[in-house]
């Protein structure tokens, strides 16, 4: 036992599960106080909240919700474990999604080959694309923080263009690409669960065992508690960057894929960036500053705090936008409480 | 008269007893040396006379008024100044903005800059320390900065000026000149106290010395009284040479050499001009410098953390000119950098990670780009082991460590490499004689199992003791290559200084 | 084209987008100047946005919004201002941090206020006026620029000479600068650092208050979520390539402006506003690696 929880567990980690514990009880009560001065009852709220994620009818939703929630914790926590910091995942996840949405489309062949090939595609462009921040910084100096930010507006701009005009399904009246054929869908597992899930999933396990058990991941996590300890040590700290930026976007990217192949069936403009799947997976990552087993318990939970908003919006009213207050205030509270961060 | 005393100062951190009962009086225009080994209780001392922090029991009193000092704004408002070790002054502000900084000379609402400007001339035409009011500090030697540190202190009209190890960064001919400013502070009745670990310094300027050893004071003596001897006997409780036991050298071939190495900054200045040396298998070379002379950067290069503008650098006959660091480890090198806080260890890491460090691509601890973490353990406690390192287990963080044992794991990392070249930066910097000696050791180790070590110290006297030969840097370039049996302080001393002609 | 391009409205566009940009960009000079990373801009401008709407709407007066604005900015930002000194918290996560309670927020109480979301717009909302100077009117440039613009416009500009002014000749600006480069030396020298720090960040915060009372006052009187845009990141950009100096990252707020108002420009000309919006964003990205070509860290 002790053997497993040392691999699941790293040493230090466990301590800050209790300030973990005692921010969520802050902004439970901040944002109780929030509804009441709002009108309505907190005690109803946070009950809808729990009934509507994690009852057996639900549960569902929040997996399938989750999805694409872990999947960009995942793509932010990568970075942040070595110290670095990627906010452009917006605009990988959009680039993924519209690759994914086109291959099918202008790719030969047939079904699953499409989807295939979408999937990859789209990691690549997300992993390009951040790349590019990565290089920016290690070539010309330019922090990868803003760079990576900066460059997701043209992202969002150029294919909420390409949706909008030359490659728009003109049949519909809205911003969006052709249909997927249903043939290149992801295979549907039950419910509103696809693939991509599973797909997902494998990915978490792959992150957490190369976190662990892989002399990148080693050098990542070295890097992320000492910059400069890593490079004198023979880390090839450039090198890393854009490795590690590039695997961040690919995932963001294969994201974007998955939500396309699997649930929207086509490149819709700005369905990729409402759900602020991106922000809420970024404050995952915080949450757990980049420690993968923490980052993926945290989007789980901000998953099922999602989801149960969208029930409580339905039956009590209260605004599911709550639920992005109260993730935001519990990523505050446990930076004011020394721990989070990094060493800067 | 006695101008300020200090009666039975307690300080505890922790457990720690920094100040167990320290008592120092020093009179009006007497220049007062506190001489102690590090960790000794000088710096805390000094630091609750200034009123950085305050005493847990005893008291201090000044012209046999006795005083608390809660901030160093009431210390100095009750004239005291105080230089530090390491300076406090703003690179980027100007000369005169440093001095008036928190005093500033006032025209309404505006700073009145005429008035700070000639306050700052005519300080420093008083006190003879001569700096230019306009020139920004970033752009200035550490000698002139250190007279910008005790203009801040005079502009304040500091009647007792305390001086933490001001010589510590001073090529001799600085610190000579600053022993003449001294001097004349203290004739114009000042007093002042001057803390050191350095003989020859309060031998030659000193009135009288108190010493301190494990936080307490152990006596305090007339300098005219007194030799080099008893003062030593007083810091240490024992006679100490520091001599280190070696066996003569026998150098091999060459293993670590670089070629006509220059570095230049961006403004063109050379800041390593031109360097060649040989370091072979068996010895130790030393590099003797004020810092800043370009030791660092030279450094950096020959580790492949800088890229230099011209020149070759070989490791054991391969050329590794232009090679990153995880290249040049492997091609034989191994490095205790300089900084061991924020190079050479990872806080927040276990001792494990910290000591895998360049071992995590190779057997054992990995197969192909996996890694075995209970490998990672194994070796880490096997390290703990043969260092003698005091850590709760390899699991522990070594952010909790203290200076000398954070450099053990360092060294015991960078020894284990078994590198046929060792390249050691301030490798003592910080540590108590047990620590110290205990590196030494290594060091000789190394040498006499065929390595080739380089050497890079402001210790002088480690310089002397350990090298096999001694090459002094100056301003970017390699002075001198004498061996052990010519290399004494005095020459060394002028070399440092540049003074190439009269070292002979 | 270049004709029609540089028109007296292109001027007045420019000038207008400029202004909330410039006084985020002052804010995060002063914070930086008090060596505190200020991230935060973008959601101190989306609160100071919401703040206003709701200030001139139940205050029935631009004032009121413009009080309202100040004041809530100014507190939201004691967030960062004990964070990152008392609590010494990482700047960047509370940075990101407060820009995500913004957003969250600010939609949160447009929907709990006003009932709707996405955008509010009602006639009762009093937005800022403009001040009509007649004579500039026929001034090149400068004229153009500043001949029809709301009371807001002339505070930043007034405020950045003014905050020049104190930074570089008074003692308090002197003070600050020491704080931001070596807090430990200036504390040595009797100032007390975490107070400078969070009167900064509190300083800051009113401006950046102002600036949201701009975007959501000043042209057409509407709130619409997450409308302060990416403009925040562009303030940091600036006080980045400013290097904390606030005529300087005036001067790359200026670029900015233009390369804004240059993009709605060319939406007249037909272009498409999915592209032309992103013209600052690209400008930025321009300016941050030409400038920073001379400064490259060293190797990889």
């Amino acid at each position: 036992m002790s053997r497993f929880s040392g691999t699941l567990l790293l040493g230090r980690e466990r301590l800050r599960v209790r300030a973990v514990a005692l921010a969520m009880g802050f902004a439970a009560l901040a944002g109780a106080a929030l509804i009441l001065a709002s009108g309505y009852d907190p005690l109803s709220a946070y009950a809808e909240i729990a009934r509507g994620s994690l009852s057996l009818a639900a549960l569902p939703d929040t997996l399938n919700w989750a999805t694409p929630l872990v999947g960009m914790a995942l793509a932010a926590a990568i970075p942040l474990r070595g110290g670095m910091v990627n906010l452009g995942g917006d605009g990988q996840l959009v680039i993924g999604g519209l690759i994914g949405a086109l291959a099918p489309l202008f790719l030969p062949g047939a079904g699953a080959f499409g989807a295939a090939a979408g999937l990859i595609l789209a990691g690549f462009g997300g992993g390009l694309y951040a790349a590019l921040a990565a290089w920016g910084e290690v070539r010309h100096g330019v922090p990868m923080l803003i760079s990576s930010l900066l460059l997701s507006y043209p992202a969002i701009g150029v294919t909420s263009y390409f949706a909008r005009f030359p490659l728009r399904d003109v049949s519909t009246g809205l911003p969006q690409t052709l249909m997927v054929p249903s043939d290149a869908r992801l295979h549907v597992l039950s419910g509103p669960l696809n693939v991509g899930s599973v797909l997902i999933a494998t990915i978490a396990l792959v992150v957490v065992f190369a976190d662990r058990r892989t002399s990148g991941g080693y050098e990542l996590r070295m890097r992320g508690k000492n910059a400069r300890f890593a490079g004198y040590g023979g880390v090839r700290l450039g090198r890393q960057a854009v490795w590690t930026m590039s695997c961040s976007g690919a995932i963001a990217g294969l994201v974007g894929a998955i939500i396309v192949l699997g649930s929207q069936f086509r490149f819709i403009d700005g369905a990729l960036v409402t759900p602020a799947y991106t922000w809420s997976g970024l404050m995952a990552a915080l949450l757990a500053n980049g420690e993968p087993v923490g980052t993926i318990a945290a989007a789980l939970f901000f998953a099922a705090l999602q989801t149960g908003g969208f029930a409580m919006q339905r039956e009590t009213s209260v605004p599911r936008v709550l639920t992005l207050v109260l993730q935001a205030i519990v990523i505050l509270f446990l930076a004011m409480r020394r721990g989070l961060g990094r060493r800067m | 008269m006695v101008e300020i005393a200090a009666v039975g100062i307690v300080k505890r951190y922790g457990g720690l007893v920094a100040n167990n009962g320290v008592s120092l009086q020093a009179e009006r225009g007497e220049i007062h040396g506190v001489m102690g080994e590090n960790g000794a209780g000088k710096t805390t001392l000094m630091s609750i006379l200034f009123g950085l922090q305050e005493p847990d029991a005893g008291e201090i009193r000044l012209r046999d008024a006795p005083v608390r000092f809660r901030s160093p704004i009431e210390a100095m408002r009750a004239g005291l100044g105080m230089v530090h070790q390491s300076f406090k002054l703003f690179g980027s502000l100007t000369v005169w903005e440093n001095i008036v900084y928190g005093a500033e000379p006032r025209r309404g609402p505006f700073v009145d800059r005429g008035a700070a400007r000639e306050r700052v001339a005519e300080l420093a035409e008083r006190h003879r320390l001569a700096v230019d009011p306009d020139a920004r500090v970033r752009d200035l030697s550490v000698g002139v900065r250190q007279r910008i540190e005790i203009l801040k202190a005079l502009h304040r009209d500091a009647r007792i000026l305390i001086l933490d190890e001001p010589t510590a960064v001073l090529t001799p001919p600085e610190r000579d000149a600053l022993f003449a400013v001294l001097k004349s502070l203290a004739s114009d009745g000042r007093t002042v106290l001057f803390v050191t670990h350095k003989l020859h310094e309060v031998t030659a300027i000193t009135d009288r010395i108190t010493i301190l050893r494990d936080g307490r004071t152990v006596v305090s003596l007339r300098t005219a009284d007194t030799d080099a001897g008893e003062i030593v006997r007083a810091m240490t409780g024992r006679n100490i040479n520091v001599t280190v036991e070696k066996r003569q050298a026998q150098p091999g071939e060459a293993l670590l050499k670089s070629v006509d190495v220059t570095i230049a900054s961006p403004s063109g200045k050379r800041v390593v001009d031109g360097v060649s040396l040989t370091v072979r298998s068996g010895e130790i070379v030393g590099i003797a410098g004020v810092a800043g002379n370009g030791q660092s950067e030279l450094v950096e290069a020959l580790v492949g953390l800088r890229t230099p503008d011209s020149g070759r650098v070989e490791i054991c006959g391969r050329d590794v000119t232009g090679a990153d660091v995880a290249t040049r480890r492997t091609a034989g090198l191994a490095y205790i950098p300089e900084d061991r806080g924020a190079v050479g260890s990872a806080s927040g890491a276990t001792a494990a990670d910290n000591l895998a460090m360049g071992f995590h691509r190779t057997a054992p601890l990995a197969s192909g780009p996996f890694v075995d973490p209970s490998a990672f353990a194994e070796r880490a406690r096997a390290l703990i082991r043969r260092f003698a390192i005091r850590i709760a287990s390899e699991r522990a963080d070594v952010g909790t460590l203290s200076g000398g044992n954070l450099q053990k794991i360092v060294a015991a990392r960078e020894l284990s490499h078994e590198a046929p070249v060792l390249i050691a930066e301030q490798p003592t910097r910080g540590l108590d004689v047990g620590a110290t000696e205990y590196i030494h050791e290594q060091l000789v180790a190394e040498r006499d199992n065929g390595r080739a070590v380089l050497l890079v110290s402001a210790e002088l006297s480690e310089i002397l003791a350990l090298s096999d030969r001694v090459l002094v840097m100056f301003e970017g370039r390699v002075l001198a290559d004498l061996p052990q049996e010519r290399a004494d302080e005095q020459s060394i001393g002028l070399l440092m200084a540049g003074r190439e002609a009269e070292a002979g | 084209m270049i004709q029609s391009l540089f028109t007296p409205f292109l001027f007045q566009s420019a000038a207008q987008a400029i202004t909330p940009i410039l006084l985020a960009a002052v804010a995060g000079v002063i914070c930086g100047r008090a060596g505190v990373f200020n991230l935060a801009l973008e959601g101190q401008m989306l609160v100071g946005a919401f703040a206003a709407i709701v200030g001139s709407y139940f205050g029935h007066s631009a004032f009121a919004g413009v009080a309202a604005a100040m004041v809530s900015a100014t507190v939201f930002s004691l967030i960062l201002g004990y964070g990152a000194t008392i609590f010494r918290g990482d700047p960047v996560v509370i940075g990101i941090g407060m820009n995500l309670l913004a957003s969250g927020l600010t939609a949160y109480l447009l929907r709990v206020i006003f009932g709707v979301s996405g955008t509010f717009s009602d006639p009762g909302v009093v937005g800022l006026g403009r001040i009509t100077i007649a004579g500039l009117a026929g001034v090149p440039l400068l004229g153009w620029a500043f001949a029809r613009q709301s009371a807001v416009t002339w505070a930043a500009w007034a405020l950045t000479a003014l905050i020049s002014v104190v930074q570089f000749r008074t003692p308090v600006g002197l003070r600050l600068r020491g704080v931001g480069e070596q807090p430990e030396a200036a504390s040595t020298l009797g100032i007390d650092v975490v107070r400078y720090r969070i009167v900064a960040v509190l300083v800051a915060g009113a401006l950046t208050g102002l600036a949201g009372a701009q975007l959501s006052l000043g042209a057409v009187s509407v709130f619409a979520e997450d409308m302060s845009a990416g403009r925040g990141w562009i303030a940091v950009v600036a006080v980045m390539l400013g290097r904390n100096n606030p005529l300087y990252a005036a001067a790359a707020c200026v670029l900015f402006g233009f390369a804004d108002a240059i993009g709605v420009n060319l939406q007249s000309h037909g272009l498409p506003n999915q592209l032309t919006d992103m013209a600052p964003y690209v400008v930025t990205l321009l300016a941050l690696v030409i400038t920073h070509r001379r400064r490259i860290i060293g190797a990889a």
